[in-house]
């Protein structure tokens, strides 16, 4: 069973929250594999079951039902061992926001048993990495969420984790400092580790994600690169090239294209949809420059993710919750 | 304006009213303070155990020994309530003494020998109770002159001139222990738990056992600090005495053991509740009624005997008479053995209750 290349097995799990009128199952049946310093991205709408996903994976939470594997230990079985090759930046902050940026890797690298002699060394590494060193010995309390965030991140990749889990890493911050989270997520990912984000911001999926799994009502509806998952669409891509005048025998060799699905013409642009459109792109504007119609403006969409999900769900991602509840534990008892 | 004050008046009305605990919690409170402050501060303080004795040499029992036992034994300072004093005989002054050293009676009488039945009427006052010293004085006199002597009596106050800060002020040792660890402790791991810093552990390899361990111990030290704090408050503003290295280093141990007993029972107690709000006022209400009760203020044996069984389950009651023991005292390990005994069942339980539940929390 054990592959090199996976370093996260899932199968057939299964997760049912009893509660006061019945049972609510928040994983129904889930199994995927992950692989070997990739970023694989969660994505599904609140309550599909992602954070519970990685509750479980993260020894938080225990299945119902199946097995998981990461890298050589079994979650259930090995849990302490599980723990000690994982990071996780959990979607509410842990950080102790009365003790500074330093004070707080500090702290944290003793829970995870970082050696001293390297610690104070690895703590202004991860400071540096994440912007940082000018206030480490802020309190957290002081820094902006982004920088909060930045820290949390670098903070669950201290002790140098085979696997990181975001969950939700960059919910709740200004653009500019989501762009930060993410530079500073694809900079980790330069150091040879796997990364687990959960997210329902279909560009930060599209933009950091080398795969994606898309989750909705506890269950896996598809994985795939983005790329692939875009082709699945039916529509295909939209280019839009606009010419002042043409004839229609280029649209009949446009037509006869094997990837293109169809072509409209309107007042000075063509429309057309086609599979794989940005390496048909090239080919049609050939066949305009042997026609002689001079082309005046190009543009081209891809279908996002969102309406890559709105296919496969029949629902949109974002503003969007299922009526299951997510349970939290540990809070009220 | 007037409807935005009714719609913040309808809404702190309706959280108010939504949460029927805090409503109980927040009149339980002054009820309480009614109650408990009403009984335990400046109740009538009665059967004071209280010595007597006969002079060296001894031949038999003087006239004047016998009706001052008569009138001692049934000495009132209210008509309806007991008698002032309960009152034990002596066969030898010697004896009396001891029985004073080791805390069983808080004074004795001397009555002169049938030799020289005219001789001076002495009185030994355990002096480091509040109030309790004047009462005895006034009662004595009061039985003595009612036996129609006309010996001259001598008070004296065995532990010195004991002031009521220092009474006060070893109670307060215990206090500062008992409200830091309570609402300073207490609350603090509530926040930590909202913060998810807790939660935060349990995907790092810490041991569950080193999270418990690690809570306990730095909420021990910090009690213990408080505590100290306080102690030399006393030491160096109030002008309590140390009169022994010992002495000393049982006070640290009593300051120890209440420590770790309150901490735990605080970690206990912050496990089982989720919102600081509903902690803090349950605590209040804890924290108070312990206090009150732990005689820190007012002699127990002022207060009706209901009360004093919940001073009889106070831990906090056992660590200010450790403390008055050796602090006002100077009493050693003889006689302050019952008080550990029940600080340390105190602190076990709580060890052990506190491990149970906040391990439960943990998982």
């Amino acid at each position: 069973m054990v592959t090199d290349d996976n370093i996260i097995r899932i199968e057939h799990i299964s997760k049912i929250f009893k509660t006061g009128t019945g049972s609510v199952t928040a994983v129904d049946d889930v199994s995927f594999n992950v692989r070997r310093g990739e970023i694989f991205g969660l994505l599904g709408p609140n309550g599909a079951g992602k954070s519970t996903l990685i509750r479980i994976l993260t020894t938080l939470m225990k299945p119902s039902s199946g097995r998981a594997f990461l890298d050589i230990y079994e979650v259930t079985k090995d849990d302490e061992k599980v723990r000690g090759i994982i990071g996780v930046c959990p979607q509410n902050s842990t950080l102790d926001v009365e003790l500074t940026a330093y004070d707080n890797l500090e702290f944290y690298g003793k829970l995870v048993n970082v050696d001293d002699s390297v610690l104070d060394e690895r703590i202004w590494e991860l400071l540096r990495m994440a912007d940082l060193s000018d206030r480490a010995h802020s309190r957290v309390s002081t820094l902006s969420g982004g920088m909060r965030r930045k820290l949390e991140i670098v903070r669950a990749f201290l002790h140098r984790p085979l696997i990181l889990f975001l969950d939700e890493p960059t919910i709740g911050l200004d653009p500019e400092s989501r762009r930060e989270v993410w530079q500073q997520i694809s900079i980790l990912n330069t150091e040879h580790i796997t990364i687990i984000l959960t997210t329902h911001y279909m560009d930060e999926a599209e933009k950091l994600c080398q795969r994606i799994a898309f989750v909705d009502h506890g269950r896996l509806v598809s994985l795939d690169t983005p790329e692939n998952l875009k082709l699945a669409m039916p529509a295909g891509e939209l280019i839009e090239l606009g010419c002042d005048h043409f004839d229609d025998s280029l649209l009949t060799v446009i037509r006869t294209h094997h990837q293109v699905i169809s072509v409209e013409k309107k007042e000075g642009i063509i429309q057309i949809s086609a599979k794989n459109g940005s390496n048909l792109l090239p080919v049609l504007i050939a066949e305009f420059e042997k026609s002689g119609v001079a082309i005046t403006s190009i543009s081209i969409r891809s279908p996002s993710l969102e309406d890559v999900f709105l296919y496969l769900t029949g629902k949109k991602l974002d503003d969007m919750t299922s009526d299951i509840p997510v349970p939290r534990p540990g809070g009220n008892r | 304006m007037l409807r935005g004050a009714i719609a913040i008046f309808r809404r702190d009305f309706k959280k108010f009213t939504s949460n029927p605990f805090m409503l109980v919690m927040t009149l339980a409170m002054p009820i309480m303070y009614l109650l408990i402050f009403g009984n335990a501060i400046g109740g009538t303080i009665t059967g004071i155990p209280i010595g007597i004795v006969q002079e060296q040499p001894f031949v038999h029992e003087t006239p004047l020994y016998l009706a001052g036992l008569d009138q001692l034994e049934h000495f009132h300072t209210q008509p309806d309530k007991p008698a002032l004093f309960h009152v034990q005989s002596f066969t030898d002054e010697t004896i009396a003494k001891n029985a004073l050293a080791d805390g069983e009676i808080m004074a004795y009488v001397v009555f002169p020998s049938d030799l020289e039945p005219g001789r001076t009427i002495r009185l030994y006052m355990d002096s480091s109770e509040f109030t309790v010293p004047a009462l005895v004085q006034s009662g004595v006199f009061g039985a003595v002159a009612a036996t129609g002597a006309k010996n001259p009596i001598e008070s004296v106050n065995v532990y010195g001139t004991v002031d009521y800060i220092q009474f006060f002020g070893v109670g307060v040792i215990v206090m500062a222990i008992f409200m830091t660890t309570m609402f300073g402790g207490g609350l603090a791991l509530i926040r930590d738990r909202e913060m998810g810093i807790i939660e935060g552990y349990f995907v790092t390899p810490v041991k569950r056992s080193s999270i418990i361990l690690g809570t306990i111990g730095s909420g021990t030290v910090k009690a213990f600090f408080a505590g100290f704090i306080i102690f030399l408050v006393d030491i160096f503003i109030a002008g309590v005495i140390i009169r022994a290295p010992e002495d000393f280093f049982l006070v640290l141990l009593v300051l120890f053991m209440t420590s770790i007993g309150v901490t735990s029972l605080v970690v206990s107690l912050a496990s089982r509740f989720s919102s600081q709000q509903e902690y803090s006022s349950v605590i209040a209400f804890f924290s108070l009624l312990l206090f009150m009760t732990s005689g820190a203020f007012y002699p127990v044996l002022g207060m009706p005997s209901w009360l004093r069984w919940i001073t009889v389950i106070n831990p906090e009651f056992y660590a200010v008479q450790a403390l008055r023991s050796i602090i006002l005292r100077g009493q050693g390990i003889n006689v302050i053995w019952p008080d550990l005994l029940a600080l340390a069942i105190f602190s076990i339980g709580a060890i052990i209750l506190g491990i149970i539940t906040y391990r439960r929390t943990l998982e």
